[in-house]
């Protein structure tokens, strides 16, 4: 992305690019041992009009990498490479399989004089290795929800059969990699949860346990609302990468409709159903439709020990979302669909309606929506729940934070240093522009606070987090 | 000269991270008042001892500057400059030559003195000790040819040096520049300081940029045996020169400086600890050395262990701590000074990297631990500078100020408990503008040599959040499970506390105000109020 300094004067303007990606491939140092067959070894290369030459030229630097840091630790190579312009990083996801991914630094274009190029600047210190680490071992765990391991590629079509999946979803995914807006929040992965009472909660869970009963066939559900997660029958693992997917992909593409006027175009066929607002959000758009097609995307979910591949019906009324996930070895047919859709529709839309007054009721207690008191991030290693009041609604895939992006790169910073050791800490800092910025760990929880109060001092700002943790973590215990 | 650079004189212009490049010049705003830069507890009253390298930031730049300030002198022909015609004429007696084999030949018989304590070369480079090492570091040549290991030979590390090589002009080849790579608990740093590349591997939790400081204090100590232009001559006539030829016997000096920089908080902080002592005492041995002058003299340096005494420079000239670190590594890690009186070329890298002065070392007693540096310009003046060496004496014994300082050498440091604050258990302060700092001694949970590695390692940590390049802060707090840390860094100075964790937020905001009015209370005694010229 491309911003140009609004300081500079038109003529002689300084540009500045955000970190951008440069390569992404995919390689097995098995595949091509033999001098000459190096091009054997790569699976899948981005951008793919790259020279031969010089895609042989790029791996074979990374395999010398990696088998050099093997001299320090045989165990442990290489998971990133910095240089002036750009960073590596490494990832072996499969025995001998590595993807790797280079982002060129963010730099500065300063114009010169009359016949001279400009000249650039890299800006070496802006990325975090822990942030785009995350990112590149979210890239494999999106490949692998939707086309299994690498392995079992392998096993099914050889390379032949590896290197078409490959092409054909990175190509549109890595399109939808936001590489500037990434921060802190990917390297936790979280889950958001929607706060529940009771009564609420004990009513979702018995409308999934009634649907499994009736629907035998459905191995999984996981329930969300409004982008938020309240109940999930799936592995944390795979309910992860696949909260991460609903929500920025699934949901965001199909939101557009839902905020359409009643007679645009886009609005689907809701009509001709009046008991309730239920409708597929994956298979088909409209029941009724003689042509339907009941095709559902496929997933593959317990990699490590069960490997299933299933189908994933997502259905939603209103706010409220459900996956149902069925063996891939079921063929689904209109019959099925119909079923499900008269039994989970009018109870959803009911439910729906339900959790949307029990939310209201919520926010009228707390207070109207405003900027939120504090500017908090916080993650639980335990249930991945997080929370962040620095992120704005995430639009498509990407998310937009209320601070300054040095403020959020500091926060990765005292991250890191929580990441090195497995002890309890407390680190407080204030930052040049007087920002103080509070990071808290505490038995698999992780707290980060951003207080605008440039002139309190530690003591103060100590009260000031401890009033936060009183108000939102009441019965979470941190180091003081 | 290029690798130099790394990112540190490029002032972030864009509208997003402005503010920061420019406040960072601006700590004056700091909470208090009155501390500013040179009023700080510590500041020299008159001019500074050092070249006005202040900051973390100053040390990394770009050394241009202060080479020119003996440019001029060397035109004088007063500084001799390295003029030799072959890197190899150590049989053939060129003049350098025959200097850089007196040197060798000292060391050699320095390392067997130390071989109790010397290097373990014999280790096995495939074998997991070797490997689990804190911290390796490499020097070799652009051919790809080994020059220095601080373990293993070099020999058997010969073709890794080769792929160190070639990873190095692999990325060059792209027009890029390799800086580091990062393994989950270890990083390899890379530094090319034509014609050399030196290359750390370190599990510490240092940052890539402390690492790469650390490096370049090893290239100036192979610098200062042979002068950049000595070094540039020989590759340039052959490339692939063996360069352990011509440094043979110096490797226990990078030793003991790699040492030095896993223990000794006035490299990382780029400064200098003097021995406690009354101001007055140490006005008396000051002017002492400022009468016994000669021409050519440039600093007369007074050292106990590895604390300086005193410090009197030529008029106009400075030495950068860097240098000042060098003679003390010198000093520190050759015993054979102490048999009689030394004379050494030594190029102080940081002055000019082109030229050798001629230092004239020894120490006041045999026993002792004062050690006198007389640095002149001149080759030939062993016997003038002996001679400044006896005057200086003299006039030491006849005005009693020997008694004082031998008086001092008995508490060469202070325990923090004479300082009264709860819970504190180190702190190191530096004046910024006085390049020097004070530190109590190492107290009992950190005495042992890893714990004392552990503690430096998290002054280490604290140092690099603190002066990050582009994100740096005013001050840090961490509390952990071990121990309570702060540092707070101001227009004027730089203070590191390390509190037992049972301390409060509260304890160590009161230890600040109280500690900063105890070190003003002292400063007479731990700091060089007063530095002098001839």
């Amino acid at each position: 992305m491309l911003m140009i300094s609004p300081r500079m004067a038109a003529g002689m303007q300084e540009k500045q690019y955000t970190p951008s990606l440069l390569n992404f491939f995919i390689y097995n140092p098995k595949f091509g041992p033999r001098e000459g067959e190096e091009e054997k070894k790569i699976l899948f290369y981005h951008p793919s009009e790259v020279e031969k030459n010089e895609k042989i030229r790029n791996v074979g630097l990374c395999e010398a990498i990696v088998q050099f840091t093997r001299t320090f630790c045989p165990s442990k190579p290489a998971k990133s490479l910095h240089t002036q312009k750009n960073r590596q990083f490494f990832y072996e996801p499969e025995e001998n399989f590595w993807i790797v991914m280079v982002v060129r630094n963010p730099m500065i274009e300063k114009p010169n004089k009359e016949g001279k190029p400009p000249t650039i600047e890299y800006q070496e210190e802006e990325i975090l290795d822990t942030v785009y680490g995350a990112v590149l071992q979210q890239c494999y765990s999106m490949y692998k929800l939707f086309n299994g391991t690498f392995g079992r590629a392998m096993e099914a079509g050889g390379v032949e059969l590896l290197t078409q999946k490959l092409e054909k979803f990175f190509y549109r995914y890595l399109q939808t990699l936001h590489l500037h807006s990434c921060d802190l929040l990917d390297v936790f992965g979280g889950i958001s949860f929607f706060p529940l009472d009771k009564m609420t909660y004990l009513k979702i869970q018995s409308f999934v346990n009634r649907v499994e009963e009736s629907l035998r066939l459905i191995k999984y559900t996981a329930f969300l609302y409004n982008d938020q997660l309240i109940w999930s029958g799936l592995e944390q693992e795979d309910m992860r990468i696949l909260y991460k997917y609903l929500t920025t992909s699934l949901f965001p593409r199909h939101s557009e409709p839902e905020l359409a006027g009643r007679d645009s175009p886009l609005r689907p066929e809701v009509a001709g159903n009046l008991l309730h607002y239920g409708r597929f959000l994956t298979g088909p758009s409209n029941l009724k439709d003689p042509e339907a097609k009941f095709r559902f995307p496929r997933i593959f979910v317990n990699t490590g020990e069960g490997y299933e591949e299933l189908h994933l019906i997502v259905y939603k009324a209103m706010s409220a979302a459900v996956c149902f996930m069925i063996s891939a070895s079921v063929e689904l047919n209109r019959e099925f669909c119909e079923q499900l859709d008269s039994l989970v529709g009018p109870q959803l839309t009911l439910l729906a309606s339900d959790i949307c007054e029990q939310y209201n009721i919520n926010r009228r207690i707390s207070g109207p929506d405003r900027e939120p008191q504090f500017k908090f991030i916080y993650f639980n290693h335990m249930n991945l729940a997080e929370k962040s009041t620095i992120h704005m609604r995430k639009t498509a895939s990407v998310s937009l934070t209320s601070v300054h992006p040095d403020l959020m790169k500091i926060l990765g910073d005292i991250n890191c240093d929580f990441a090195r050791v497995d002890e309890d800490e407390e680190i407080i800092v204030k930052a040049m522009t007087d920002y103080w910025v509070v990071g808290k760990k505490s038995d698999q929880r992780e707290l980060y606070v951003i207080l605008n109060q440039k002139n309190a001092n530690l003591i103060e700002v100590n009260e000031e987090v401890k009033r936060l943790c009183a108000t939102q973590f009441n019965n979470i215990f941190f180091l003081d | 000269m290029e690798a130099d650079v790394h990112n540190t004189n490029a002032p972030v212009e864009n509208g997003s991270l402005a503010p920061v490049d420019r406040l960072r010049h601006e700590r004056s705003d700091s909470p208090t008042p009155g501390l500013v830069e040179g009023t700080e507890p510590g500041a020299g009253q008159d001019s500074a001892m050092f070249v006005h390298a202040q900051s973390f930031e100053d040390l990394t730049a770009d050394d241009g500057e202060q080479e020119q300030e003996l440019s001029e002198e060397g035109t004088d022909g007063t500084l001799e400059t390295q003029e030799q015609e072959s890197g190899e004429s150590r049989d053939g007696g060129g003049e350098s030559g025959e200097a850089q084999d007196t040197q060798a030949e000292e060391e050699q018989e320095d390392e067997e003195a130390q071989s109790s304590g010397g290097r373990d070369k014999e280790e096995d480079v495939t074998s997991e000790a070797w490997r689990r090492h804190r911290k390796h570091v490499f020097v070799l040549s652009e051919a790809g040819k080994p020059i220095y290991s601080r373990y293993g030979t070099e020999e058997a590390l010969s073709s890794t040096m080769g792929v160190m090589m070639a990873l190095v002009s692999f990325v060059e080849a792209e027009k890029n520049v390799i800086r580091s790579i990062h393994a989950e608990d270890y990083k390899v740093v890379f530094l090319r300081k034509s014609p050399l590349v030196l290359v750390g591997v370190s599990r510490t939790r240092q940052s890539e940029r402390e690492l790469t400081r650390e490096l370049l204090y090893i290239y100036y100590q192979i610098i200062s045996l042979l002068t950049l232009t000595q070094l540039n001559h020989i590759f340039q006539h052959k490339q692939n020169y063996d360069l352990r030829r011509l440094l043979a016997g110096s490797e226990h000096l990078t030793d003991n400086l790699l040492r030095l920089l896993d223990r000794d908080p006035g490299l990382l902080l780029s400064a200098v600890t003097c021995l406690p002592l009354p101001s007055s005492s140490r006005d008396v041995i000051s002017s002492s050395l400022q009468a016994a002058k000669a021409k050519s003299l440039v600093f007369s340096i007074l050292l106990a262990g590895n604390r300086l005494v005193t410090l009197v420079r030529k008029k106009d000239q400075f030495l950068h701590h860097m240098d000042l670190h060098l003679l003390f590594n010198l000093v520190g890690s050759s015993s054979s000074f102490r048999e009689g009186e030394g004379w050494t070329p030594i190029c102080l890298p940081k002055f000019n990297t082109a030229g050798f002065f001629h230092a004239h070392i020894s120490y006041l007693e045999p026993a002792s631990d004062l050690c006198l540096i007389l640095v002149s310009t001149d080759r030939e003046d062993f016997f003038n500078l002996s001679d400044c060496k006896r005057r200086f004496l003299e006039r030491l014994r006849r005005r009693s100020a020997y008694q004082a300082l031998q008086e001092a050498l008995r508490t060469p440091s202070y325990s923090v408990s004479q300082v009264g604050i709860a819970e504190l258990r180190h702190f190191v302060y530096k004046s910024k503008s006085s390049g020097l700092y004070t530190s109590p001694e190492i107290p009992i949970p950190y005495q042992s040599e890893e714990e004392q590695e552990r503690l430096m390692g998290l002054y280490q940590y604290l140092h690099s959040c603190m002066h990050h390049p582009t994100r740096p802060l005013r001050s840090i707090y961490r509390c952990g499970e071990r121990e309570n840390l702060l540092a707070w860094v101001t227009s004027g100075f730089e203070l590191y506390l390390c509190f037992s964790p049972l301390g409060t937020k509260e304890q160590a905001m009161a230890a600040i105000s109280k500690l900063l009015k105890w070190i003003r209370k002292e400063e007479d005694r731990l700091f060089i109020l007063s530095p002098q010229t001839y």
